[in-house]
């Protein structure tokens, strides 16, 4: 697992009084909690429910996380365990027996690990774009949209010449990799999921 | 890092993660930033463990109850106890499980408390039922300390 500095100064300063830290952990990890009671297949009254419940425990927990930099791997354990639940509960109600196939949301434990690793680098990354200037992030938004905008209309949405976006293109990913957010990931994490077809490294 | 990778998988995981973050719900974040207010709060959760408005809950009991299908019934669960409640009217009614006297305060989102005792068989109404969100902390003779989740009814 990735040994994040900034995940254990932020677990460290929303321990003490500081809701700006805790802030920035929700905004981190909500997507992790959020994909998880996805994978449940969860509506959004009940993911609203098991999210309560996990960010309590973590309120309570905050002072004694024994590994802070393992809160990812926390996070998600909890979460299942409360999906688990109220998917538990869904099931009886349906009359469809008592137990959940836990092994159903994912297929082993690698994809629960795939999962919590994509969440960090998918932080880590959003994280890097804000420290883009402006005009950087327009850019890359509108080419990682899906369907990606077209160079015409990026060219008259941002008043540059068509020739100029693909060298504009490469700077700001340039930028992105040497940003201090992407630092400590190793290379053997990024070959687990690599986008479009998983062919990594 | 990220050697490895070209730029367009550099882009790709990019939009992904940009993707999986407006995925989320606004409300679903707002709930989470919320509960920073439960820190530095000495009393011990209770969280939520059967809430009747669940419609699949709803469900499987509307055929065993029919005549109290109506009725919003909760329930929160601690280590050392747990509370049963119930909507009747204006009323919020509930129970302590094992029964027990103690102090019951109700707290809104705007931080105003009330109190109500609870009576030797664990029992207490909360009337009326505040508007907003709220929660419980229940205090018994035995030193038990626990606080309820959010309750919206």
């Amino acid at each position: 697992m990735r040994d994040d500095p900034s995940v254990v100064a932020l677990v460290t300063r929303a321990a003490g009084d500081d809701h700006d830290a805790w802030n920035e952990l929700i905004d981190r990890y909500a997507p992790l909690v959020w994909a998880i009671c996805t994978r449940y297949e969860l509506g959004n009254h009940d993911a609203e429910d098991v999210a309560q419940n996990v960010w309590l425990l973590l309120v309570e927990k905050l002072g004694k996380l024994r590994e802070p930099a393992a809160l990812p791997g926390w996070l998600a354990t909890t979460t299942r365990r409360e999906c688990l639940r109220v998917a538990t509960a869904t099931r009886k109600s349906q009359q469809l027996g008592s137990t959940v196939d836990d092994a159903a949301p994912f297929a082993d434990e690698g994809a629960i690990d795939e999962e919590i690793l994509i969440a960090e680098r998918s932080a880590a990354l959003r994280a890097a774009f804000a420290g883009l200037p402006p005009h950087g992030q327009h850019l890359l938004a509108m080419l990682f949209r899906d369907p990606p905008c077209s160079y015409a209309e990026i060219s008259a949405r941002l008043g540059i010449p068509i020739g100029s976006i693909g060298p504009q293109r490469a700077r700001c990913l340039e930028r992105l990799r040497q940003s201090e957010a992407l630092t400590g990931f190793d290379e053997n994490e990024f070959t687990i999921s690599t986008p479009g077809g998983g062919h990594g490294a | 890092m990220l050697e490895s990778w070209d730029d367009d998988q550099l882009l790709a995981a990019l939009g992904e993660a940009v993707r999986a973050r407006q995925a989320v719900p606004d409300a679903f974040i707002e709930m989470g930033k919320g509960a920073y207010a439960w820190h530095h709060i000495d009393a011990e959760l209770a969280l939520l463990t059967y809430d009747s408005s669940r419609a699949q809950d709803r469900d499987a009991t509307a055929s065993m109850r029919s005549e109290t299908a109506s009725i919003r019934a909760l329930t929160f669960t601690s280590t050392r106890l747990s509370l049963e409640l119930e909507v009747t009217g204006d009323s919020l009614l509930g129970q302590i499980i094992p029964p027990r006297t103690g102090t019951l305060d109700t707290q809104t989102r705007a931080g105003v408390t009330v109190s109500t005792a609870v009576d030797e068989i664990g029992c207490f109404a909360v009337t009326p039922i505040p508007a907003g969100p709220f929660r419980l902390r229940c205090r018994t003779v035995d030193g038990a300390d626990v606080l309820t989740g959010w309750i919206s009814l």
